[in-house]
């Protein structure tokens, strides 16, 4: 495969995700549940990227979701930026080509970033603790789901080594 | 635990590192005014593409599940507004043997609500629908069920609303029959399981049941006279033998809601009328 031809696979890979949380998102898991791909897309390229580089991913992500929510803005370029950053040295230092090891990246990814949005957003402490413990565990297992799905089945346009 | 073999972290990873993180900071220290300024621009220039798409996804959700429901509305309403046209006869007759002035009468504009997978969303919520329809930063955002919030933000396509669920939200209130006020704010307690609201601020004298409905008493003129905003679910705490204040379970929630009304503010009169 060619070098083109794989950037331009990656660059349909993340439209696709796009697509997946702009439209089919809303259209059928619209909740506090519900998967989040734009997250996932930022761990996709922290997998595969640079500490530094998943760290300016993650800013604009998080930039993308406080323009979006701006309950408290700054909050989710921070959470992203962290969670980027964090999921990228654990690639470099981990050897995370395994499925499950992917699935608990993206859920504790998820986490972390819910729980830092939490904090920084300053949260009540009414909200905050089933916002930590009910809705972020769910939506953490969600994402993971959807994350191996599209893993399995998109794997080569995500240049993405999985061991079987 | 295995080390990755050519991959680590160096002195260049550390840099957008920080650089990344002070942006982050300093965007949470930005004024309310200038990041909202900021998301709105973002929003109408950079991510409009993206929100034409959700708000196409919104639409055609409720094209498929909620037709059936929002039939059902439509013919309850239907029902009901069979006896409005006397009983509005009859208010007028009423009004006008007592001298008072008509009744303030306030356009809504309809709008569906853009959710994110954040969670924050609920404490302030992404509406689609702009400035062009006549929609102001503070007007009263409302749902069938009740008071969700009010605009903070309008732009030329989108809007966004704070829900009675931000920390920051206060609604002047009165309860159904008129007798007692109050505000109402957001509960900031630690042994809440859900979120829910407090009726603040009244008079220990006064008492109010489980269950009365609580209103918006359209004092201070942000929200209209009359909008739901919850039922009362006991008291909450006494403040030093001079307010009680009130456990209120919130009658819409901002989290499941997916279309709600704007209440458009009427214009100020012209001097001189």
């Amino acid at each position: 495969m060619s070098a083109r031809r794989g950037g331009f696979r990656l660059y349909l890979g993340f439209a696709l995700l796009a697509g997946l949380h702009f439209y089919v998102r809303p259209r059928i898991f619209d909740g506090r549940a519900a998967p989040d791909f734009l997250l996932l897309a930022l761990m996709l390229v922290a997998v595969r990227s640079r500490p530094g580089i998943a760290a300016v991913a993650g800013f604009l992500v998080g930039l993308v979701t406080d323009v979006l929510t701006p309950a408290s803005f700054g909050a989710g370029a921070l959470a992203h930026t962290v969670v980027g950053y964090l999921a990228a040295w654990g690639r470099a230092v981990f050897f995370p080509d395994n499925v499950l090891v992917n699935a608990g990246l993206f859920a504790g990814g998820l986490w972390l970033r819910n729980a830092i949005m939490l904090f920084a957003s300053g949260t009540p402490s009414g909200q905050l603790v089933p916002g930590l413990l009910i809705w972020s565990p769910l939506q953490a297992l969600s994402s993971a789901a959807a994350g191996i799905v599209l893993l399995l089945l998109f794997r080569d346009w995500f240049a993405i080594r999985l061991e079987t | 635990m295995i080390r990755a073999p050519g991959r680590g972290t160096s002195r260049s990873d550390s840099l957008p590192l920080l650089v990344c993180l002070l942006l982050s900071v300093g965007a949470i220290a930005l004024p309310k005014r200038w990041s909202l300024a900021l998301a709105n621009g973002l929003r109408e220039t950079a991510l409009l593409p993206l929100l034409w798409v959700q708000e196409r996804a919104a639409e055609d959700r409720t094209g498929r599940a909620r037709f059936q429901a929002v039939q059902s509305e439509r013919d309850s309403a239907a029902l009901a507004a069979q006896s409005l046209g006397t009983l509005q006869a009859e208010n007028e007759r009423l009004r006008g043997l007592l001298g008072l002035r008509a009744r303030t009468r306030f356009a809504t504009v309809p709008a569906e609500v853009l959710h994110q997978a954040v969670p924050t969303d609920g404490r302030t919520l992404l509406l689609g629908v702009g400035r062009g329809t006549g929609i102001r930063p503070g007007d009263a955002v409302i749902s069938p069920e009740g008071l969700v919030g009010l605009l903070i933000s309008a732009g030329a396509q989108t809007a966004v609303a704070m829900t009675w669920a931000h920390p920051d939200f206060r609604v002047s209130a009165v309860t159904e029959d008129g007798s007692v006020l109050g505000i109402v704010a957001p509960s900031l307690v630690v042994d809440a399981s859900e979120a829910f609201l407090e009726f603040r601020g009244v008079a220990y004298r006064d008492t109010v049941a489980t269950g009365t409905l609580v209103l918006t008493s359209g004092l201070g003129g942000t929200f209209p006279k009359g909008l739901p905003v919850g039922r009362v679910a006991g008291v909450r705490r006494e403040e030093l033998g001079w307010e009680r204040i009130y456990r209120l379970t919130p009658l819409a929630n901002p989290g499941h809601v997916a279309h709600v009304l704007v209440v458009r503010a009427p214009a100020a009169p012209e001097p001189g009328q």
